[in-house]
C-alpha cells in the first residue's frame, strides 16, 4: 500500500548452463541487480518462471529458498560482505554451519577453500587485518566452499584497485577452468570481457546477448 | 552446532560492549536482586514470627488474669469473681477434652538481692511442667523439680539476665539470693531467650530473662500478694494434645472461665497459634506487594533488554543480510537473537543473585532485620529473569528475522 510497483525486468528469457562463464552487463536501472537477486534466489519473480536444475525457484517457500542459497549459489559480493568480528576462517565455516555441517568437516573444508584461493596462511586473520583483494579472496573462499551450482558475483573488483581485480579475475578464470559455473555482474567491459558470454541489459530487456569474440579465439 | 555458534556470537557481543551489556543488564540485576532481598526479609519475618510464637506455644492457650486497678478490682470482687485461681485451672484439666497439661503461674514485682547487687525483677510461681509447656530449657543447673514443688521448698531458678546482672561471672547455682524478706537457693539458670520486644495479643511485651522462677506452692506460702484483692493466680497455660482441635478446647475453656467468674471480664484468652495464622496471613499480603514491586524492576529490565535488542538488530542488518544469503533461515536468525536476549538476561540473572544474596547478608549483618534466603527464591528470580529475556528478545529478535536479505544486504 502506498507502494509503487516499479517493473525492473520485462521479458527477460535466457538460459545458462552448466560450467558457462556468463557477465552480466547495463546501465543503472536496466535491471542488472534485480536479475541478480533471481538468479541468487534472493527474490522471486512477481511472475515468470525460473528452472534451476528443474526445479522452479518461484515457487519455493522461504526455508526452501535459504537452503537453496546455501547449497547451490555461492555469493561474492563489491563490498566483500564478510562479518567483521570473525577470523577467516570462521566466515568461510558460516554456510558449512547453516547447513548443519559438523565442526570437525567444516573446519577441513575451509581450509580447503581457504587453500584453493590462496590465503591458507591468513585463515586466523580477521578482515580488519587483510587488504582488500585478501578480503575478496576470503569472499570467494567462502562462496566456493559449499560446492555450489553458481558462483555469482556481483561487481566483484568494484572495491579494488585494478592490479588486485585482475588478480581476482584470474582466480574466476581458474575456477571456471575447474568445472565451476560463473555468473559476473559487471558495467565495466574490461571485467565483462573474462567471460565467455555477455548479456546486455537495457530497460529490464536483454538489449544482446553474445559470445565474447575474444575469449572465444 | 547451530546453538553452539549462537552462544559464543552471544558472548562475543556481550563482551565487545561490555558497557552497554552491563547497562541493559543492570533492570534484570536489580529485579534479580530486589526480588531475593524483598523475599529474604519475608522469610526472615516469617521465621522470627514462627520463634516468637513457638515460645509462647503453638498448641496453647494462654489464659491471663487482667491488669485492673484497685476500683475494678473492687467492682468484680462485688460481683462474685475471684479473679484467675487453681479452681479454674483444675476445671479446665477435668472438663476440656485434650488437655495434656495446665500450668498455672502467679506473678509480683520484686526487688532481689545478692551482696551488694541488687535488681527490679518478676517473681514467678509456677509447676514443674511449666519449662516442658513453655519450650523453655535451662542453661546450667536444674529446672524446678517435682519434689521441690510438693515441699514448698525456698529454691528458685534465675533467667539468663537476672543472673548476669546479680553474679555477672559467678557461678550462681548454690548461691542464696535474697527476695523481700525471703533467703531463696539457686538451683538453676535459664538459657537467654529473644526479646519480646512486642506485644502478643494480651501480652505485654517485657524481658523474659529478667524472671525468677520459684514453686508455686512456695510463692503462695512465703510471699503476700500484692494486695488483698489480687487474684490468686496471673496466667494459666493450657497445652493441648492435638492442635486440631485447639479451637474446639480454647471455646470450651472461655466458657469455664466465663462462668466462674459470672461473666466479669477479668481475663483474656491468647492462643498464639491463631495469632501466628492471622500474622502470617497479613504478612502474606505484605510480601506479596514487596515481591510485585521488585517483579516490575524485572519487566522494566526486560524493557530495557528489548530496547537495547531493537537498537542491536538495526545496527547488525547488513550482518543479518550476510547470514541469509549464505543461507540462514529465518528460524536460525531468529534463535541467534533470542540467545543473545537470554544471554543478557542469564548474566544479568547471575549477577542480581549474587548481589541479591549479598543484599540479604548485609541487612542481616548491619540492622536488627532477620533474613533468610530460601533456595526457591533464588530460582524463582533467576527462571523470571530467563522468562524476562525470552519473551522481551523475542519481538526484536523477530524483526531482524523478517528483515528482508536483500534490502538489508544493500543497509549502509
Amino acid at each position: 500500500m502506498g507502494e509503487i510497483e516499479v517493473t525492473a525486468l520485462k521479458g527477460v528469457n535466457l538460459q545458462i548452463r552448466k560450467n558457462e562463464y556468463v557477465a552480466i552487463m547495463g546501465p543503472s536501472g536496466s535491471g542488472k541487480s534485480t536479475l541478480m537477486n533471481i538468479l541468487g534466489c534472493l527474490d522471486t519473480p512477481t511472475s515468470g518462471e525460473y528452472l534451476f536444475n528443474n526445479v522452479d525457484v518461484s515457487s519455493l517457500n522461504d526455508d526452501e529458498l535459504s537452503a537453496m542459497r546455501n547449497r547451490e549459489i555461492g555469493f561474492v559480493f563489491q563490498t566483500f560482505n564478510l562479518l567483521p568480528r570473525m577470523s577467516s576462517l570462521h566466515n568461510v565455516e558460516l554456510p558449512l554451519m547453516y547447513a548443519g555441517v559438523n565442526k570437525q568437516e567444516r573446519k577441513d573444508r575451509a581450509v580447503n577453500a581457504l587453500e584453493r584461493v590462496g590465503l591458507a596462511d591468513r585463515m586466523h586473520h580477521k578482515p580488519s587485518e587483510l587488504s582488500g583483494g585478501q578480503r575478496q579472496r576470503v569472499a570467494v573462499a567462502r562462496a566456493l566452499v559449499t560446492n555450489p551450482g553458481i558462483l555469482l558475483a556481483d561487481e566483484p573488483t568494484g572495491a579494488l584497485d585494478s592490479k588486485t581485480g585482475d588478480e581476482i579475475m584470474a582466480l574466476f578464470d581458474e575456477l571456471h577452468n575447474e568445472g565451476n559455473t560463473i555468473i559476473v555482474i559487471t558495467h565495466e567491459k574490461e571485467i565483462a570481457e573474462y567471460a565467455q558470454r555477455t548479456i546486455f541489459l537495457k530497460d529490464g530487456n536483454i538489449f544482446s546477448d553474445e559470445p565474447n569474440s575474444i575469449r572465444n579465439k | 552446532m547451530q546453538f553452539e555458534e549462537n552462544i559464543r556470537v552471544a558472548l562475543r557481543g556481550l563482551i565487545d560492549h561490555k558497557f552497554r551489556s552491563f547497562l541493559t543488564m543492570l533492570g534484570i540485576i536489580f529485579g534479580v536482586a530486589s526480588v531475593i532481598a524483598m523475599l529474604s526479609i519475608g522469610e526472615g519475618a516469617k521465621r522470627e514470627a514462627i520463634a516468637k510464637y513457638q515460645d509462647l506455644g503453638v498448641s496453647n492457650i494462654i489464659v491471663r488474669d487482667k491488669d485492673l486497678t484497685v476500683q475494678e478490682l473492687e467492682e468484680v470482687r462485688s460481683k462474685f469473681s475471684q479473679g484467675l485461681s487453681l479452681n479454674d485451672a483444675n476445671a479446665i484439666k477435668n472438663i476440656v477434652p485434650g488437655v495434656e497439661a495446665v500450668v498455672p503461674q502467679a506473678e509480683k514485682s520484686v526487688e532481689v538481692k545478692f551482696a551488694d547487687k541488687a535488681s527490679k525483677s518478676t517473681l514467678i510461681g509456677i509447676t514443674p511442667e511449666f519449662i516442658e509447656v513453655l519450650n523453655y530449657e535451662t542453661g546450667y543447673g536444674k529446672f524446678i523439680d517435682q519434689m521441690q514443688y510438693d515441699r514448698g521448698l525456698k529454691v528458685c531458678v534465675l533467667g539468663a539476665g537476672i543472673s548476669k546482672t546479680l553474679f555477672q561471672s559467678r557461678e550462681p547455682v548454690g548461691q542464696m539470693v535474697k527476695v523481700e524478706d525471703q533467703w531463696l537457693e539457686v538451683v538453676g539458670v535459664m538459657k537467654s531467650k529473644a526479646l519480646f520486644t512486642e506485644t502478643v495479643g494480651e501480652l505485654a511485651s517485657r524481658d523474659l530473662n529478667n524472671d525468677i522462677y520459684i514453686p508455686l506452692s512456695t510463692f503462695h506460702k512465703r510471699f503476700e500478694p500484692e494486695n488483698e484483692l489480687a487474684s490468686e493466680l496471673k496466667q494459666l497455660t493450657v497445652k493441648i494434645e492435638n492442635s486440631e482441635k485447639l479451637m474446639l478446647a480454647a471455646s470450651v475453656v472461655e466458657e469455664i472461665i466465663k462462668r466462674h467468674h459470672y461473666n466479669n471480664p477479668d481475663y483474656s484468652i491468647v492462643i498464639p497459634y491463631e495469632l501466628l495464622k492471622q500474622e502470617e496471613k497479613e504478612r502474606r499480603i505484605y510480601n506479596i506487594l514487596l515481591g510485585a514491586i521488585a517483579a516490575i524492576s524485572l519487566v522494566v529490565g526486560g524493557i530495557g533488554i528489548m530496547n537495547i535488542m531493537l537498537a542491536t538488530v538495526m545496527e547488525r542488518t547488513r550482518e543479518i543480510g550476510i547470514r541469509r544469503a549464505i543461507g540462514a533461515r529465518k528460524s536460525d536468525i531468529m534463535s541467534q537473537f533470542v540467545t543473545e536476549a537470554v544471554a543478557i538476561s542469564i548474566t544479568g540473572g547471575i549477577i542480581g543473585v549474587i548481589l541479591g544474596v549479598g543484599l540479604s547478608l548485609g541487612i542481616t549483618l548491619f540492622t536488627d532485620v532477620t533474613t533468610f534466603i530460601r533456595l526457591y527464591s533464588v530460582f524463582i528470580a533467576f527462571g523470571f529473569s530467563v522468562v524476562v529475556g525470552i519473551s522481551f528478545g523475542y519481538l526484536p529478535a523477530k524483526s531482524a528475522a523478517n528483515l528482508k536479505p536483500i534490502e538489508s544486504i544493500r543497509y549502509e
